[in-house]
């Protein structure tokens, strides 16, 4: 098991450190200048290479990777552009929203995906069930920034029952919690509908109900932790991607996370900025990935660690 | 219920199961009984509708998908009339021993707690310590070794032969008085077959509960058997003592049927292969005349 961390918690590392990386030439490949975007519009092309050599941006490309890596372990991602302060707070600031929006998404969720993915198991194939199955696509289909004008129009303008926008107090989390879990119903449910489909017939359970087990808790007990591993999976890899923030429903909804931070860090061009951002999001990612994995030997006694590492 | 009623009274039951294919009949009008201390067998073919009586028995068809018609009394309530007369005797009146024993108990649950929540749904009232000190001694019971230690593992630490005999332990937690063993030991390799049969069969002595025994090895039929009812198409062609089907077979499939059964003796390629499917009864009809 301590090898076994160790082995996952280096590869994490490496993982991070390889998307820093590619984050770090991709930005500076792309087209676009931060000095222009930066300074002023009269300013001369003599202000803007000042402002380049002020970033370090003058240095050929190498030797910027060199200081890169070299304030990288120090805990340095250098100063933001345009918040003039350093880029790794600027981020870590904005993470308690994000994460905040994103386990309160999770969590609706997870509340409504499950009972309702059991409810279409155990009404496979009838009408109800395919009613169920095209409102939670349409859901999905939905783009969310209109899901989001929408919930807005008539929970905040027509009946202004909530905050239109940031986050003042918890009833400002309803609307972006709303519109974020809309978007991941049909996938959960429809996978919980499966597994669950799956387990109810297998024969197990058929033995469980001979000797007068209940159909509530073949249901429940049975069948769906045996569809835990799954589940478990889907909605881990969900929360990884929500913790790299949901951009268009920050921007919606006036929310202050890490999405909005990104889309404003890559409209400046702020280097250190989004850096900064791709090492707090991925770390995240990872870091949920590897919670997930040592959840499934809690799950399914089958899955050894002792055989895996 | 009058001690002459029947503990499994069969009448006319018929099982249309509704496939891809369309309707088909599985069990076409078959009529039977089971009294209380009687092992009475169905054998056949594999289709020949003796799994779909006997899961119809149990009202473990997947609803929807079977209609069943005529009558089953257990312990005199009729289950095809009566639906919620099914759930109530399974567990109490009535257990099951499953045809694969790999696949019968869930994997991501002790053995322990599974053969637990039987013992306490036919003892409400027991604590879970109690339920446990009852099913390590229901596990003693059926032979495993070490049951204390076992109690907590899961079904995929245990051979075929072990979950077999935790099934056996589960379904007699229910205290039943009828047992339903769907081919209890086809999946089973021949030496441990045997003393699955000897425990079942010793365990009927104990207990006098009456058995319905489904397999498609006369071998099997002719060691447990009181009665033996011949399946084919999802009719009995032909029914009778266990002497009289094995010793006097009537009917041209019994005959059959008892050619199938290999002989022990010295390995033949060209002729058969002993040791496949039906190869491994030979040492079970020895232990039953000895």
């Amino acid at each position: 098991m301590p090898t076994y961390l160790a082995r996952r918690i280096g590869q994490s590392l490496l993982t991070v450190f390889l998307t820093l990386t590619t984050v770090f030439l991709l930005v500076r490949l792309a087209p676009g200048d931060p000095a222009s975007a930066y300074a002023a519009p009269s300013a001369t092309s003599a202000d803007l290479a000042r402002i380049r050599e002020q970033f370090g941006l003058d240095e050929p490309l190498f030797v910027q990777y060199g200081y890169f890596v070299r304030d990288l372990f120090t805990g340095d991602l250098g100063t933001s552009y345009s918040f003039h302060s350093p880029a790794l707070d600027v981020v870590l600031d904005r993470m308690p929203y994000t994460i905040t929006l994103a386990v309160s998404a999770i969590a609706v969720t997870t509340l409504v995906a499950v009972p309702l993915g059991v409810w279409m198991a155990r009404r496979a194939d009838t009408r109800r069930e395919l009613g169920a199955n095209v409102l939670t696509i349409a859901g999905q289909s939905m783009p969310d920034f209109w899901t989001g004008v929408m919930l807005l129009t008539v929970f905040a303008v027509l009946v202004p029952v909530l905050p239109a926008s940031g986050f003042t107090s918890w009833s400002g989390l309803v609307l972006p919690t709303v519109t974020v879990a809309v978007l991941q119903l049909a996938l959960i449910s429809r996978l919980v509908r499966r597994e669950m489909s799956t387990a109810l017939a297998s024969s197990y359970v058929t033995v469980a109900r001979s000797r007068g087990v209940s159909e509530s808790a073949l249901t429940w007990r049975y069948a769906l932790a045996n569809s835990s591993v799954p589940l478990v999976t889907a909605l881990g890899t969900r929360f990884a991607a929500l913790l790299n923030g949901v951009v268009v429903v920050e921007v919606v909804f006036g929310w202050p996370g890490v999405g909005s931070l990104v889309v404003r860090a890559l409209e400046t061009r702020d280097y250190p900025l989004i850096q900064a951002t791709v090492l707090v999001t991925a770390t995240l990612a990872i870091l949920v990935q590897l919670l997930v994995d040592l959840a499934y030997p809690l799950l399914d006694p089958r899955v050894r660690l002792g055989k895996a590492a | 219920m009058a001690k002459d009623t029947p503990l499994l009274d069969v009448a006319d039951l018929q099982v249309e199961l509704i496939t891809g294919q369309g309707v088909v009949r599985a069990v076409d009008g078959v009529t039977f009984t089971v009294r209380r201390g009687e092992t009475v067998t169905l054998i056949g073919e594999s289709g020949s509708g003796k799994s779909t009586t006997a899961m119809g028995v149990l009202r473990l068809l997947p609803e929807g998908l079977a209609v069943l018609s005529g009558s089953v009394r257990i312990a005199g309530r009729d289950v095809v009339a009566d639906p919620d007369a099914a759930r109530a005797v399974r567990g109490r009146t009535v257990s099951l021993i499953p045809q694969d024993p790999m696949t019968a108990l869930s994997p991501v649950h002790t053995i322990g707690r599974q053969l637990g929540d039987a013992l306490r749904l036919r003892h409400p009232e027991l604590t879970r310590t109690e339920a446990r000190d009852k099913g390590v001694e229901l596990l003693g019971r059926v032979r495993i070794s070490e049951p204390e230690t076992r109690w907590k593992a899961y079904p995929h630490q245990f051979s075929g032969g072990m979950l077999q005999r935790i099934l056996i332990a589960t379904a007699l937690a229910a205290e039943p008085e009828l047992l339903v063993a769907d081919e209890p030991t086809s999946a089973l390799d021949a030496t441990v077959q045997a003393s699955v049969l000897d425990l079942l069969m010793e365990l009927q002595e104990h207990t006098g509960i009456g058995m319905l025994m489904i397999t498609h090895d006369l071998g099997v039929a002719r060691l447990v058997s009181d009665r033996i009812h011949v399946m084919k198409d999802g009719r009995f062609v032909e029914s009778g003592s266990a002497e009289e089907i094995v010793e006097r077979p009537a009917e041209p499939y019994t005959r059959e049927l008892l050619a199938a059964v290999p002989r022990l003796g010295t390995w033949d390629e060209d002729e058969s292969s002993y040791g496949d499917g039906d190869g491994r009864i030979e040492p079970l009809v020895q232990g039953a005349t000895s």
